[in-house]
């Protein structure tokens, strides 16, 4: 399984920490540009208020005259800073001031209005934007002061670039670091569930990497390789056992036939009835070691060792070779048996192991199904894995039984025969642990209905 | 023909060597691993027959020195491990055949037979044994100029014995090499399927030439060889 790299918490972790970042710098070089926008235009503002005070001040001394002296008094020395003054009449004709002519169509509704003058400075027309204020005097004249805003201006414009420039590159720059720090984790983390693979997949003597880093991930892995060691000693142990009890076990079954198979050669000949009875116990002895060969099987599947060497195997083709191979033996028993599949269904195994499963599943249909039935074994794809199912109309199995039909000697009393050995089911379900399979008995409503599910 | 049998269970060792004497082989027993490396080595035996698990030296390890030698000889692997891996174990190292104890002394009998005859022509295109005739690349047999209609697991079932022609090949001979099954169903399969073979193949005529013999198996051979 590839580690999908959009699809792993560090790399949620690492958006949801780069919005974060974004918003936070966004926040406070926002708040800053909106600040030091108020604050120069309340300074402008103080500046205006200050001047209409003094002119306001100015009229209530000595009258329009005044006023107007005064104006042009600090026209001419305040005009070099780019201060606005303007006495109209209430008709907004000029009577003095260093504006043409009145800017606002009428009086302003706002506090602090704003309007821009065209100057022609040396060289170059130029237009200033002017923020002002207007009162009446008491004489119904109009009094506006205005200060040029074009430099605040400049430097709230310069302000914002950068505060849009500094939320980018901090975005860009969270951004980079988390997916690289994503990017690291899940190359790590993928590094392990690729080991574990293997390892499930019986490359037992495979271990987590250690970077070195010493690192909690370091750590980690250096945990579980300690735990993989000692499954890997229980699973040699295991297996010395099981190799040294197979061969205790088998041998002395070894000299009993070879004896026995010394004496059916034996010339002269042996009277028929003993010879018969040679046969005879020769058959029992393949038939104890049958059940010693099945039951090593399902101790050695049930002990949790994994799988050795599995490779990839097409059910499919392999019910559909089973049944063919099965199929004269179930008509010469009166029953029809049949393979439904569907193209390839290919899944990592033991080829022989399944095909001891597949087996199983089918001789026990042909042990307890009466003769005129079917036995009907599909195979079909699923989105993760591959389905087998081997159903029968036989006498199938009571539901209470069936949870404890794959335990080892059980028999039950719907229409066996007393042959077999009463592990066929148990080596079944063996089999099916040992490939990660599924197994469900199910009624086929009559008959029995086993289910597997494998991992592909 | 020289066997050399590398065997440490004294008791199974002497019936096989009686067994094998019986049946006209020359045969040299050793009973470790150690001996039986150094005798392997010598290389002048038409087949080796080893138990898997030996004292000093194992039954592989044994195989796989051989090979690096550069030594051919035929290796029939007897082994009390009879799980599904061990027998894939036991041919990757080199074996040619393996053998699950308990066997019938007629198993092991056919499977030498079966190993000291090989290869017996594996490049052929055609098969003949008396008027039956198997042409291996269209796929068509007759018998006595009649076509046969054989399925295709017939046809492999034929071949294989008819590429065996003469000597005795056993029921789980034939599940391995016919079904590729490593292990024994409890049903009589194969009687069912050579009986149906035989039906074709022989019915109807003077000389059957699919025939049992009791106690091991089936051989196909012509009445006047």
């Amino acid at each position: 399984m590839r580690l999908d790299l959009f699809n792993t918490t560090a790399f949620r972790l690492s958006v949801g920490y780069t919005l974060l970042v974004t918003l936070a710098v966004a926040v406070t070089l926002g708040s800053a540009y909106l600040l030091t926008e108020s604050l120069i235009t309340d300074e402008v503002d103080l500046i205006i208020d200050t001047e209409l005070k003094s002119l306001q001040e100015k009229f209530a001394r000595s009258g329009v005259p005044g006023v107007t002296d005064e104006i042009n008094l600090r026209i001419d020395s305040w005009g070099r800073i780019g201060a606005v003054y303007m006495l109209a009449d209430a008709n907004y004709e000029r009577i003095a001031g260093n504006v043409t002519h009145w800017p606002f169509d009428g009086m302003p509704t706002e506090a602090w209005p704003e309007f821009e003058i065209a100057t022609i400075e040396p060289g170059r027309r130029a237009v200033h934007p002017v923020r002002a204020a207007v009162r009446t005097l008491p004489d119904g004249d109009l009094l506006l002061v205005g200060t040029d805003i074009s430099q605040g201006r400049r430097f709230a414009e310069k302000f914002r670039v950068a505060t849009l420039w500094g939320i980018g590159l901090s975005t860009l720059a969270a951004a980079l670091a988390g997916f690289w720090f994503s990017y690291r984790l899940a190359r790590r983390v993928g590094a392990v569930t690729r080991t574990c693979q293997q390892i499930l997949a019986g490359e037992l003597g495979r271990r987590l990497p250690v970077a070195g880093s010493k690192d909690e991930f370091d750590a980690l892995a250096a945990s579980v390789n300690r735990v993989l060691d000692r499954l890997e000693d229980q699973a040699g142990t295991l297996r010395a056992t099981f190799d040294s009890t197979a061969h205790d076990l088998r041998a002395p079954l070894q000299r009993l036939r070879a004896r026995m198979d010394a004496l059916l050669l034996r010339s002269p000949a042996l009277e028929p009835q003993v010879h018969e009875s040679i046969e005879s116990a020769l058959r029992e002895v393949d038939h104890l070691q049958r059940t010693l060969a099945t039951l090593l099987q399902i101790a050695l599947a049930e002990s949790g060792a994994p799988l050795a060497a599995p490779a990839a195997v097409d059910v499919g083709a392999l019910a559909a070779e089973l049944v063919e191979l099965f199929e004269p033996v179930a008509a010469t028993g009166g029953l029809a048996i049949d393979c439904r599949q569907e193209g390839a269904a290919v899944v990592q195994g033991n080829r022989q192991l399944l095909a001891q499963l597949i087996t199983n599943l089918i001789e026990n249909g042909l042990k307890y199904v009466p003769a005129g039935g079917r036995i009907e074994v599909a195979v079909r794809r699923l989105t993760d894995g591959v389905r087998l199912t081997v159903s029968d109309n036989g006498p199938g199995i009571a539901a209470a039984d069936r949870a404890r039909a794959t335990q080892p000697f059980m028999r039950f009393a719907t229409g066996g025969q007393g042959e077999g050995s009463g592990l066929g089911l148990s080596l079944v379900a063996a089999i099916a642990r040992l490939h990660r399979g599924r197994l469900a008995l199910e009624s086929n409503e009559p008959g029995l209905k086993v289910v597997l599910d494998l991992p592909g | 023909m020289h066997v050399l049998l590398i065997e440490d269970d004294t008791e199974a060792a002497r019936f096989l060597l009686k067994g094998l004497r019986e049946s006209g082989y020359t045969v040299e027993h050793v009973a470790d691993g150690r001996d039986g490396l150094f005798r392997a080595t010598e290389g002048r035996f038409d087949l080796i027959v080893t138990d898997r698990m030996l004292p000093h030296v194992d039954g592989l390890a044994i195989i796989e020195r051989m090979r690096a030698a550069g030594i051919g000889t035929p290796v029939l692997v007897l082994s009390a491990l009879g799980s599904v891996d061990d027998r894939i174990r036991g041919l990757k190292a080199g074996g040619d055949d393996y053998l699950t104890k308990p066997f019938a002394f007629a198993e092991l009998a056919a499977r030498i037979e079966a190993l000291l005859r090989r290869p017996n022509a594996p490049h052929t295109t055609r098969l003949k044994v008396e008027d039956l005739e198997f042409d291996l690349l269209s796929r068509r047999v007759t018998r006595g100029g009649r076509e046969l209609e054989l399925t295709a697991r017939e046809l492999k079932l034929l071949e294989f014995l008819m590429r065996r022609a003469g000597q005795v090949v056993t029921r789980t001979m034939l599940l391995e090499g016919v079904w590729d099954l490593h292990f024994d169903p409890q049903s009589n399969l194969i009687d069912v399927h050579i009986s149906r073979l035989r039906q074709a193949i022989d019915r109807g005529t003077e000389h059957p030439l699919i025939h049992t013999v009791r106690g091991s198996g089936y051989v196909l051979r012509s009445e006047n060889s």
